[in-house]
């Protein structure tokens, strides 16, 4: 424990913080901060100077092009968290208004009107009852005796559709009515007060807005790694949480290949909480591994041998959330828990727990965060506390009396205005007294034993604090990394320090930053527009946890760094270690560029284009600064620079010489990795949400309401059809299978068969939009002819079978044909739509009988006698000549007992249209006569 | 304290309008929640609507910027470098009122820029250097101090000193708060120059002196060194602070002069004014002094009292209790068993083999003379519940026994002693250590075993169940 004989010279003031505050860009750069004489300990010529900064570190350099994914994505689809956009008030006017000042605005209003209309129930229940009779809604006129008791809402509700147009206009004057109308029943109109309910909402939104400014139940990050013994097999353990809710804790075994890759199925445990950190140390050959949620704290034990499964060992509930857990590197089985209530807690697992301190006051000024931290120091009975102030050590024997203060938020480590601490982490594996404190402008170095004064200051540069951070420390004579990592933008940072005995405490090299999750959407294999955005929302969601972990096969020694992203998602990537050549040649920097030129930072929701379809506007607009061409997208977010910008400034900027850092493309084993996330992610997503899936269209909107009546007699099956309908609705359930109705047509003969008919365009498109379409590819490449020639012939022998048994009349010769072409229009392709699929309702409640699904034998067995009547025939552009055979044909079709039906059309257009309607354009010979029909 | 802070919290935090809610009230927790926690960026937001987007000269500074970022955190210094010269241009317009402005900017990423570019020379940076001393103004003394940081570095002292001289002599107007401790940083530095120029001088004389000449203008040279040098590190270092070097040299200065009474009252001074940090080393230096002095050693340990307070864990407590230990009064070789118990807290000391057999030395000392068993009663109290754990476990026991056979040797002795023979740790050494056929394992198990009961009168108190 040698205390380094000079420290780097710095002034020393008390009091608050002078300079002034906000964010700096480039504030970490080109400093030297100060020099030392740090020569060898001889007398030489010359002093030898070192600068605290700016000293050459090791050279790390990635390995791969982006992140590796490392685990399969699990079941449960990962639910987004709110963004800005979903509670902030969207209006040009306010974006004037809030122009240069950052200034957001709740939309307060949206969110009260969507529990309006969401929850009528809770909102207007009981008065809702008892007036309905006395509002009308209607567009007719009242009738005289209801008139005295009934008024026309009708006129107010236009008013709201026309306020609801001018939305954002602040000076919008509301329709008189409308006031006289909320004046009127403002206060008794709402189940809950309106008052009250709007204060809960309010503190709600306000709740959530700052949990989006900055979420602090994730400090300290909800990975661990345990490394493998000394010496032994390559295998280490990651614990993290998964689960659609996060509460489960996973202990999975790690093989340290060139691509980590899992081994075994991990041991599981649920937990009764979502699992916020999860912090681990090893003492004496054993891993303890505390798991923090906000009500419960967990600990575990996890012996050195892998393969060993892990042991809880106890649980504690608390009042208050719990905000910081950590493990003791000294004492097995001894933690430290606080809680938002400001009471540190001392917990061994023999001797349970021991209070330390209980003060829901900050520790050096007034703070409104409840955020408390605690973490273990060099002295086992010492424990550090932090609020967002600074760090005291409290010595566990006598926590009242003995205590000084390690970190102070003002003059005396040279803080700014506003700075606040953010993570507090023991630096004990690098040196046993050193301390890690980040804020959200700069890191500190801190030594317990010259308190106050921080041994190592610098300005992260970071667009979001560094929640998470992780040490790995270095062998004597080399340079301790410290990994620092941001939650919403996912920013990761290597640095590296040393000294801290011998010699004092330096910054070596310059800071990294390493890939980030979202980085690999651009190495992953092309996707649709949907599936990209969704890939998209996946991969930009907040990083939530943070490990690493450094290997050394004798002369090669690498770093993995493991990520872990709210959706539940692990990622890993790979440093090598590069030995120190001293003037690099520039284009190997250049070339090991990070994911593309994405440039630093870029924040999540930023993408590359492509992703136009749900963007409003997307305009690009070129701004010069004369000689640097800027390509900047509308998105705020994107102007920070998206791939696609960056390489149009490049290239305008220097055609030839400087051409754009290729993007490293991803190595082969990684494209796979990539593939297979990508399949398990999309077999994981397969059952999307039910109330997205039914593309349906309104029917009033294709068909007059004269198409839509019905035929006046409703056959046999259409009978059995509405009555089986309706008794689903009076359950309240829904209809899986048309099937599974009494006349089942025999199976079908294998028709899944490339799309050899009319349309292949829009067989692909259906399936693309199911989201089967590489399916779909799949099985129209692989399928072989043979199997294709086997399949028509089987099914021409069973057309043949039926027709055989039919007594047809003289029209039929034009009318086989006419079978032939359809079964032929008819054969689209393969079956797209799984039977376990429930078939599409539309909205509107068509009759029972034309809405059948499409897929469903049944559809075919039943033509709509509507279609008899040469009217409705004519009014479908069928010629007269044309239209009794028509008609004989269907009769006869209605009539002969059900034959194996083909499957109908698969045209995405068709999804949503009757079936008779369906099978009509399907059945019209289409070739002949293409503007027929639709 | 408290009111500072709430000014200036009211000013940072980005204020949230909540629209359509007409009646406010005041709600504690809403009022709290206004405030974010933390001083941060506003988070982006989607674009609601275009009309707003002009040519926008800031628009584009900014994405510039973020490609230098970029460029920079990985270390492409040449698409950085490129990227510079056309942020450049953001100089034209600068009515920037932020923290920092883009003239610093340049300065900042122009230097990081050259310390790493491979095809950069020191001509290039001094030329940079200067032309950002023009830049601004308020900035120039700090961008001179890192220039001389930078040659110093590099090894290139008299430039250095030429930089410092000339910084030396600038005026402009009045000078703040800041620019002031920057002035008197560079005449500290320039002071620390003097100092070694007189130091060279120094060997220079004592080497001819040896051969019996001397020269008059070499020592006059020299005084005149030691005059500057003294004037300018005399002023740092009465300004609060962390200044080891500055003073060192200072201390340095005035022992070759013998004017030792300013040399002690400097490090007095520098260990013992509250409004310096408490920084080891002060006491350190004032401790080296008093032993170089040849003083007492009454005095000498009172001043590694002192530091033994502020840091238990300093190495120079083995030094410290070793002198205790000699001590013939008893209070004295009692506060040296509290000091080295004290620094065997520390996960640093953990595995070091000199401060366990201070240890082991001393409490076999006092097991032996059979007296002041309370002291290490006392001292072990605080420490019986957690020391097994943490140093006397079996794990350990098999480490210790694997990495340092002497340290497991002072470790068992002293567990031995502290907890019986029972304990884990001494079981497995001196099992270890008696197959192993080594004499001092077999007599230190003879020892222990003879005075097994102390540890029965050492834990817990009289007539009290033992600890096991």
């Amino acid at each position: 424990m040698e205390f380094p004989a000079a420290l780097f010279p710095s002034y020393f003031g008390v009091g608050p913080p002078q300079e002034e505050g906000g964010p700096a860009p480039v504030a970490g750069w080109g400093e030297h901060g100060q020099v030392l004489e740090g020569g060898s300990g001889r007398r030489q010529v010359q002093p030898a100077f070192v600068p605290r900064r700016g000293a050459t570190g090791e050279r790390w350099e990635a390995a791969d092009a982006a992140v590796v994914p490392l685990l399969l994505p699990r079941a449960g689809c990962w639910i987004p968290s709110p963004a800005p956009q979903d509670i902030l008030y969207r209006s040009g006017l306010c974006r004037k208004l809030r122009a240069g000042k950052s200034r957001a605005t709740l939309d307060f209003a949206r969110q009260l009107g969507h529990f309006f209309v969401d929850h009528p129930e809770d909102a207007f229940g009981s008065l809702g009852r008892l007036l309905h009779k006395n509002f009308h809604l209607g567009n007719s006129k009242l009738q005289r005796p209801a008139r005295s008791s009934t008024i026309r809402m009708t006129a107010l509700v236009e008013d709201i559709d026309r306020l609801e147009a001018r939305r954002g206009c602040p000076r919008q004057h509301l329709a008189s009515r409308l006031r006289w109308f909320s004046h009127l029943c403002r206060d008794w109109l709402f189940e809950v007060p309106l008052g009250l309910l709007a204060d809960c909402l309010h503190e709600e939104l306000m709740q959530q807005w700052s949990n989006l400014l900055f979420d602090d139940s994730l400090t300290g990050g909800a990975l661990a790694w345990l490394p493998p013994e000394d010496g032994g097999t390559p295998v280490g353990c990651l614990v993290h949480p998964g689960g659609q809710a996060m509460n489960h804790l996973y202990f999975q075994d790690v093989v340290l290949e060139e691509l980590p890759r899992t081994r075994g199925s991990p041991a599981q445990f649920e937990l009764s909480g979502r699992v916020q950190q999860v912090a681990a140390a090893r003492v004496d050959g054993q891993d303890f591994v505390g798991v923090r949620s906000d009500y419960h704290c967990g600990v575990w034990r996890v012996l050195g041998k892998r393969g060993a499964a892990p042991t809880p060992l106890q649980v504690i509930r608390t009042d208050v959330p719990a905000s910081s857990l950590t493990v003791s590197p000294h004492v097995p089985g001894e933690l430290s828990v606080c809680t938002q209530s400001g009471t540190v807690y001392l917990w061994s697992v023999e001797t349970g727990l021991q209070q330390l301190r209980h003060d829901p006051q900050t520790m050096f000024f007034r703070d409104h965060s409840p955020w408390r931290w605690s973490d273990f120091t060099a002295h086992p009975r010492v424990l550090s506390c932090a609020d967002r102030t600074g760090l005291q050590c409290l010595d566990a024997r006598a926590p009242k009396r003995c205590h000084f203060d390690l970190f102070k938020v003002g003059k005396e480590a040279g803080c700014q205005q506003g700075e606040r601490v953010v993570l507090p982490m023991y630096l004990g594996r690098a040196h046993p007294s050193q301390y890690l404190v980040t804020t959200q402008f700069s890191v500190y170095v801190l030594d317990e034993r010259l308190p106050l004064v921080p041994v190592l200051k610098w300005a992260h540069m970071m667009k979001a604090p560094p929640l998470f951070a992780h040490l790995m420390p270095g062998k004597p004579g080399r340079s301790h990394k410290v990994l620092l990592g941001a939650s919403r933008t996912q920013e990761l940072l290597l640095l590296q320090y040393r000294g801290g005995s011998q010699s004092a405490c330096q910054l070596a090299g310059t800071p990294q930053k390493l890939h980030n999750i979202a980085g690999c959407l651009q190495h992953l294999p092309t996707q649709l527009p949907h599936h990209h955005h969704l890939l998209q929302q996946r991969l930009t969601a907040p990083a939530a946890g943070l490990a690493a972990t450094l290997q050394e096969d004798g002369p090669r020694k690498s770093m993995l760094i493991f990520q872990l992203s709210e959706a539940g998602d692990v990622f890993c990537q790979r440093l090598t270690h590069k030995a120190a050549q001293p003037p690099a040649p520039p284009s190997r920097d250049e070339a090991t560029t990070a994911p593309g030129s994405s440039p630093l930072f870029e924040a999540p929701a930023s993408s590359p284009q492509g992703l136009g379809g749900e963007k409003e506007e997307e305009e690009e607009q070129t701004f010069y600064l004369s000689n640097l061409e800027v390509i900047i997208n509308d998105d705020e977010e994107e102007d920070m620079g998206t791939p696609a910008p960056l390489e149009e400034a490049e290239l305008v900027q220097e055609p030839c010489t400087n051409p754009q850092p290729s993007p490293a493309v991803p190595s082969p084993a990684t494209a796979l990795r990539y593939r297979r996330w990508l399949r398990a992610l999309s077999r994981v997503c397969k059952e999307p949400p039910r109330h997205t899936w039914p593309f349906s269209l309104s029917q009033r909107r294709l068909f007059t309401r004269r198409d839509l009546e019905g035929p006046p007699g409703p056959s046999n099956l259409q009978r059995q059809m509405r009555q089986w309908l309706r008794q689903t609705m009076e359950e309240g359930g829904r209809i899986q299978h048309w099937e599974t109705l009494a006349l089942q047509p025999p199976p079908l003969p294998q028709t899944l068969e490339p799309a050899g008919g009319p349309d292949p365009l829009s067989a692909r498109l259906t399936a693309a939009w199911a989201g089967d379409w590489e399916q779909w590819w799949e099985e129209r490449t692989s399928f072989s002819v043979a199997q294709r020639r086997q399949a028509l012939r089987e099914r021409r022998r069973q057309q043949k079978r039926a027709q055989g048994r039919r007594s047809l009349s003289a029209s039929f010769t034009s009318s086989l044909t006419y079978q032939s072409e359809l079964s032929e229009l008819s054969d689209t392709g393969p079956s797209l739509f799984s039977p376990g699929r429930p078939p599409i309702l539309s909205q509107e409640g068509s009759p029972p009988a034309g809405s059948p699904p499409v897929g469903s034998p049944a559809t075919s067995a039943a033509p709509d006698e509507a279609l008899l009547s040469s009217q409705s025939l004519r009014c479908r552009g069928i010629p007269k000549e044309r239209r009794k055979t028509l008609r004989d044909y269907l009769s006869v079709w209605a009539e002969c007992p059900p034959e194996p039906p083909e499957p109908p059309g698969s045209q995405a257009s068709e999804l949503c249209f009757p079936s008779s309607q369906s099978q009509l354009s399907a059945s019209q010979p289409l070739r002949k006569r293409p503007r027929m029909g639709f | 304290m408290d009111s500072f802070l709430e000014e200036e919290e009211d000013e940072e935090a980005p204020t949230v309008v909540v629209a359509g809610k007409r009646r406010r009230r005041s709600h504690p927790a809403a009022q709290a929640a206004l405030q974010p926690p933390l001083h941060l960026p506003f988070p982006p937001l989607q674009p609601v609507s275009s009309n707003e987007h002009k040519l926008n000269f800031k628009k584009s500074k900014e994405a510039c910027l973020s490609y230098i970022q970029d460029a920079l955190l990985q270390k492409q210094w040449k698409r950085a470098a490129e990227f510079l010269t056309c942020y450049v241009e953001s100089l034209e317009k600068d009515y920037s009122r932020e923290h920092i402005g883009p003239s610093e900017m340049i300065w900042r990423i122009g230097t990081e820029i050259l310390w790493h570019h491979s095809q950069s020379s020191m001509k290039e940076f001094n030329c940079f250097m200067e032309q950002m001393k023009t830049l601004g103004v308020k900035r120039y003394l700090k961008v001179c101090l890192e220039h001389v940081f930078h040659l110093l570095c590099n090894g290139q002292i008299d430039e250095a000193y030429q930089n410092l001289s000339l910084a030396e002599s600038w005026r402009f107007g009045e000078q703040t708060a800041i620019q002031d401790k920057e002035m008197k940083l560079i005449q500290a530095y320039r002071g620390l120059l003097d100092y070694y120029s007189w130091s060279k001088q120094k060997n220079i004389l004592l080497e001819q002196g040896e051969d019996g000449f001397s020269d008059l203008a070499v020592e006059q040279e020299m005084h005149g060194y030691f005059r500057k040098a003294a004037v300018n590190l005399k002023e740092i270092i009465k300004i609060p602070g962390v200044w080891d070097i500055f003073v060192k040299c200072y201390v340095d200065l005035l022992e070759f002069y013998g004017d030792h009474n300013e040399a002690r009252q400097v490090l007095n001074e520098y260990a013992y004014n509250s409004k310096f940090p408490a920084n080891p080393n002060a006491h350190v230096y004032l401790y080296q002094f008093l032993k170089r002095q040849r003083e007492p050693k009454k005095s000498l340990i009172s001043a590694l009292k002192i530091l033994h307070d502020i840091v238990p864990s300093h190495e120079l407590m083995i030094d410290f209790n070793t002198m205790l230990q000699k001590s013939k009064k008893r209070k004295k070789r009692r506060l040296g068993l509290e000091v080295i118990f004290a620094a065997l807290d520390y996960a640093g000391w953990k595995e070091n083999a000199k401060a366990w057999s201070c240890l082991a030395r001393q409490v076999k000392q006092i097991v032996v003379s059979e007296k002041h068993l309370d002291w290490i009663k006392q001292e072990w109290s605080s420490r019986k519940d957690w020391w097994p754990a943490f140093h006397f476990s079996r794990y350990l026991a098999k480490r210790n026994w694997q990495e340092d056979k002497s340290l497991s040797y002072e470790k068992a002795l002293v567990a031995g002693i502290l907890l019986g023979k029972g304990c884990k740790y001494f079981k497995y050494v001196s099992h270890r250590g008696c197959k192993a056929q080594l004499k001092r394992f077999r007599m230190l198990k003879k020892f222990v075993n003879r005075h097994n009961l102390v540890y029965l009168k050492i834990s817990g108190p009289p007539d009290s169940s033992v600890q096991p």
